[in-house]
């Protein structure tokens, strides 16, 4: 017969359900897999899988003359590769002690802002279109092809700009062209501002962005995260502000906070950053240095003295990072690269944490992730404290 | 070298070796491996916890001297002033403690030189292999950014 015993344990059998996010298209059109554990309709922990688009860049890099690398750098990523490239090149500057003339400057600073306009312009389609709007997706993707235009106008290409080179810039604008640009900035500030108004107040996005993936200030600086997903986090940093690289100190500009930490924080510090961006492009058209900004290719030395240099650039996603290092031959020693996404997507996990299921892409589209960029990784969540529950197959015995 | 940054290298006077200034303005900072821990509570007593955050970790390989440096970046952004905490360890056996439960937003980049250059972060348990390098390379044990890794 049966004995009674008392009980000295109660083992709630959890019931867990791991979902995959991805590889394919999680939010952006992009390589990342979100695999969440959720409890019901709540996400409870999330692993971040990426590395489908590790291309060994800076080992590249090393195995290249300094001169190539200011294309390769620039194929880092599409969208920012302006950035990547002034960075990398500004690293090189240091290096050789070469101060570009101030036209140069300018027109440096000028790419760079359009390139922060259009990307911008696409991160807030995307978060309409996962909020399921998709007409605003459309209207918006719309507008942006006029500053990719803009941007054509100035470096010749649409996309891939190889716009830096070191000691200034690759070619010079006339006023037939500086009048063209001014004229597709004016017109686009009228549609930013009438998108800033349907995100006001349309009850979808509201209902969609607010409060979802709130990060508190806290949180977000500890775990390195950087661009408009801290400063949405009413964290006032900005390399522009803090290293004023190229004309940054001579052009007015603020620095754009909001104090919440949610999706819809994130999305008002991009909208006030397009403002801030399409006042500095007109401030630039209108106060432009006179000079050649062109300088001569077969003046520059082939050889680079020993030295090294750490340059930051702010990039429409965040600080960007590059370390140059020179062992006086015409090849760098290191270069590491560190993009914003890195931080951002690696070490964000924890602001998936108690979320709807639904929610997880609005609050990655939020992050602006730029796989690519980030070339890397596979993590866990850090949050300390969070109830971890133990999988079935785990209290079966089954090995992993 | 301005004076903010000659007044942030004296309060860490006690774990100095030596200090200088990489180009453009970035104070530099070499210590003991051992002591990377300690120079983080420190400033994190000086400065406050919410006015620095960690940028990156790199590490170079210098196979002629047996070495392999690495390279805490950090941004001081209520001070303009970015910080480069800097230690050597063994090429032979490059161990050094993990800074994760004191800074989690060390974590990508711990993650990213254990598996390019093979420096061991004791405490951190979230290391692996392949965490960017392809399996075919990662199974042979080879680190790439090493200079004689062959890649």
């Amino acid at each position: 017969m049966f004995e009674l015993v008392e009980a000295t344990h109660l083992i709630e059998i959890p019931l867990t359900v791991e979902i995959p996010v991805g590889p394919q298209h999680p939010a952006l059109h992009e390589p990342l897999l979100l695999k969440l554990h959720a409890d019901g309709e709540r996400v409870i922990k999330v692993d971040v899988i990426t590395g489908y688009n590790h291309r060994g860049i800076e080992k590249f890099a090393e195995k290249n003359t300094f001169y190539r690398d200011i294309f390769i750098v620039g194929r880092v990523c599409g969208i920012c590769n302006a950035v990547h490239a002034n960075c990398y090149v500004r690293a090189l500057e240091y290096i050789l002690d070469v101060d570009p003339p101030p036209r140069a400057k300018y027109l440096r600073v000028l790419a760079m802002e359009l390139e922060r306009i259009h990307s911008h312009m696409l991160i807030l389609a995307v978060n309409a279109e996962l909020a399921g709007y998709e007409t605003l997706f459309m209207y918006l993707m719309k507008d942006r092809e006029y500053v990719m235009k803009a941007k054509e106008i100035l470096t010749g290409q649409r996309v891939l700009a190889d716009y830096m080179m070191v000691g200034g810039v690759r070619r010079d604008v006339d006023e037939v062209k500086k009048s063209r640009i001014l004229d597709i900035v004016q017109r686009v500030e009228g549609r930013v501002r009438y998108y800033h108004s349907v995100f006001r107040e349309d009850a979808t996005i509201n209902k969609r962005l607010r409060d979802t993936g709130r990060i508190k200030q806290v949180d977000a600086l500890a775990n390195s995260l950087v661009g408009p997903v801290v400063r949405g986090s009413g964290v006032k940093t900005d390399a522009r502000a803090h290293d004023k690289y190229d004309a940054y100190n001579e052009i007015p500009f603020n620095v754009i906070t909001e104090d919440y930490g949610d999706s819809y924080a994130r999305a008002m510090v991009r909208f006030g950053e397009l403002y801030e961006s399409i006042n500095m492009v007109k401030y630039i058209l209108t106060h432009l240095p006179q000079g050649n900004p062109v300088p001569d290719e077969r003046k520059l030395p082939r050889r680079f003295p020993e030295g090294e240099s750490y340059a930051t650039v702010e990039a429409p996603r965040g600080e960007l990072t590059y370390y140059v290092s020179s062992s006086g031959s015409d090849k760098p020693y290191r270069v590491k690269i560190r993009t914003p996404s890195l931080n951002n997507i690696v070490n964000s996990t924890f602001a998936y944490v108690d979320q709807m299921i639904a929610d997880v892409p609005i609050i990655l589209g939020s992050f602006d992730p730029c796989i690519s960029c980030m070339e890397r990784a596979v993590i866990t969540d850090l949050r300390r404290g969070v109830k971890y529950q133990i999988p079935l197959k785990v209290l079966g015995g089954v090995k992993k | 070298m301005t004076a903010t940054s000659q007044s942030l290298v004296d309060s860490l006077k006690e774990y100095v070796i030596k200090s200088y200034t990489m180009k453009p303005n970035r104070v530099v900072i070499e210590v003991e491996a051992s002591k990377v821990r300690e120079v983080f509570v420190k400033l994190a007593e000086v400065l406050g916890k919410e006015s620095f955050y960690l940028s990156t970790i790199e590490g170079t390989d210098f196979p002629e001297k047996k070495l392999i440096r690495i390279d805490y970046f950090i941004n001081l952004f209520k001070l303009d002033t970015n910080l480069v905490l800097r230690a050597y360890l063994p090429r032979e056996n490059p161990i050094i403690p993990s800074v994760i439960d004191l800074v989690p937003g060390a974590l990508a980049g711990e993650l990213e030189t254990h598996d390019l250059l093979g420096i061991i972060f004791e405490g951190n348990t979230y290391l692996r292999r392949s965490f960017f390098v392809p399996e075919d390379i990662s199974s042979k044990g080879i680190y790439p950014l090493r200079k004689d890794s062959g890649v």
